[in-house]
């Protein structure tokens, strides 16, 4: 059994989340949110919600330049998060329905790649 | 900047020039109109069509197809560093000449019999040419009038009576001063509408929707003085308006990740310089189809691409000055992406709502309140123009 890690060694925690939520591409991000479950939204949001500031603060003292597949997914886990809280702190129990009609507006172009 | 602490709305006496006349349905539906529109209003306007971040390098290209009027586009950047558009058609038997959405090329050739053209529209070659009773100068790519004003392109496809600047009057200076001047790279979504072009329009230039339409967005910028959130003021020059967008005084607290986004966002805005800035809160809307709202930090443009009477396509973008520099500033503009894309999502839903309601027939009238007067001064310019068309028609006719 390998103990190979996804993430960076001091965000362990979120070890269980990175499989799920550490996607390229904010079309790809975006409809993850809107395939997801409660369930899930709750459980990746609460785990995460509160290493946010220290993980941004871990990639920027890194750079983009220095980045291994492990910060790259870190970043990516971050990118979902903001998507994910979208539900959780915003529409809340709208979420459902929300989704079938987000559905339709394509994202088609960011800085961070689409 | 003052922040009013009782808020009061603009009066209708400032308004009253626009009228009070209940608006005719039918243009917002019926394809006869539409077909009007095509020519009265779309030939004869500027039109939002990119920006100049789209063509980085001398040899950048970019197409656009403009269904209102059966056109596609090719948009140069030329080796003298010009912008330049034509029509996106083989001049030999009129072959649509490039395919992708954009790229980077010094030449352009057309699969049919190659027909091969510069980035400045010029025929280089074509093979056997020496058969043909035409020289290369006439076989130049058709030119559309191409004008660029705060990092913006527009074309005109019609004859263009004055220039882009012109035509925007003070606006073009506002459209200078805002980030978009500055704009390198931008995030981008978009969606169709089985909705007339107006009435999806007009959804984005009254607030009086806000707090039904949006009820997890409009809380936080709604209050007791202000509970629809309407603008401070109005502003009208030609066929363009705009609207100066009120800020709630005493906004709560950003939920944690919200928080985050904005702290983060405000850093990197400050460092392009772009916090504070005095069109911050203009949002504008300029004739026919295009909008953009200053804020530095939610800086996004929307237009509304008439497709048929009941048909359009939504383009929205939020411009950014630079790459993402810190993985801070990534996240920020991913979330404020998100956001935006969130509340753009609740007005397509209802605004489909809307034109099949419209369409029925069921209405010979629809109603605009005094905080819908952006909606009433786009319907009067557009009926204006296409009551002038009709009557050139009917002249020529006669
Ligand atoms: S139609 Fe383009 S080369 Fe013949
Ligand atoms: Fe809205």
């Amino acid at each position: 059994m390998s103990t190979q890690t996804l993430l960076p060694e001091s965000f362990q925690a979120l070890e269980p989340y990175a499989v799920g939520w550490a996607l390229g591409g904010s079309a790809v991000r975006a409809a993850r949110r809107g395939n997801s479950t409660p369930g899930e939204r709750e459980a990746f949001y609460a785990a995460a919600v509160g290493e946010l500031p220290r993980a941004l603060d871990y990639l920027d003292a890194k750079g983009f330049a220095a980045f291994d597949d492990a910060d790259e997914r870190l970043m990516n886990l971050m990118l979902s998060l903001g998507h994910v809280a979208l539900a959780v702190e915003q529409q809340k129990g709208a979420e459902t329905r929300h989704a079938r009609d987000r559905a339709h507006m394509r994202i088609t172009h960011t800085p961070a790649g689409a | 900047m003052n922040s009013p602490t009782t808020f009061t709305p603009v009066g209708q006496d400032e308004l009253d020039w626009l009228g009070t006349d209940p608006v005719p349905a039918t243009p917002y539906y019926d394809p006869e109109w539409f077909d009007l529109e095509r020519e009265a209003v779309f030939r004869r306007s500027w039109q939002q069509i990119g920006h100049v971040c789209e063509l980085p390098e001398n040899g950048s290209f970019i197409r656009r197809e403009l269904e209102v009027l059966g056109a596609s586009l090719l948009i140069t950047r030329g080796k003298d560093g010009e912008v330049r558009a034509f029509h996106n058609v083989c001049t030999h038997r009129g072959t649509l000449l490039v395919d992708e959405a954009q790229g980077k090329r010094n030449t352009f050739s057309c699969p049919y019999h190659m027909w091969t053209f510069g980035l400045d529209g010029g025929l280089i070659s074509a093979p056997d040419f020496e058969s043909f009773h035409v020289t290369k100068a006439e076989c130049a790519l058709p030119p559309v009038a191409c004008e660029v004003a705060g990092g913006l392109i527009f074309v005109h496809l019609g004859k263009p009576e004055s220039s882009l600047r012109e035509w925007l009057g003070p606006y073009a200076n506002k459209l200078d001063m805002m980030p978009v001047a500055r704009a390198t790279t931008f995030s981008e979504y978009v969606y169709d509408i089985a909705a007339n072009w107006k009435l999806t329009y007009d959804n984005f230039q009254e607030n009086y929707h806000l707090r039904f339409i949006h009820p997890s967005a409009a809380g936080p910028v709604t209050s007791p003085d202000n509970p629809f959130a309407y603008p401070t003021a109005y502003d009208f020059h030609g066929p363009h308006r705009s609207q100066r967008i009120w800020t709630k005084p005493d906004m709560p607290e950003p939920t944690p990740v919200q928080g985050m986004a904005f702290q983060r966002g405000a850093a990197c805005a400050m460092a392009d310089g772009i916090l504070g800035g005095e069109t911050a809160k203009d949002y504008l809307g300029l004739f026919p189809n295009f909008f953009l709202f200053g804020s530095p930090m939610q800086h996004f443009s929307h237009t509304v691409y008439p497709i048929a009477a009941g048909q359009s396509r939504g383009v929205i973008r939020l411009y950014w000055i630079g790459e993402d520099e810190t993985p801070s500033e990534r996240f920020a503009r991913e979330y404020f992406m998100a956001t935006a894309r969130d509340v753009h999502t609740e007005d397509r839903a209802v605004i489909e709502r809307g034109h099949k309601g419209l369409a029925s027939g069921a209405l010979e009238h629809l109603h605009f309140q005094t905080q819908e007067s952006l909606c009433r001064h786009l319907f009067n310019m557009v009926s204006e123009k296409v009551e002038a068309y009709r009557a050139e028609c009917e002249g020529v006719g006669a």
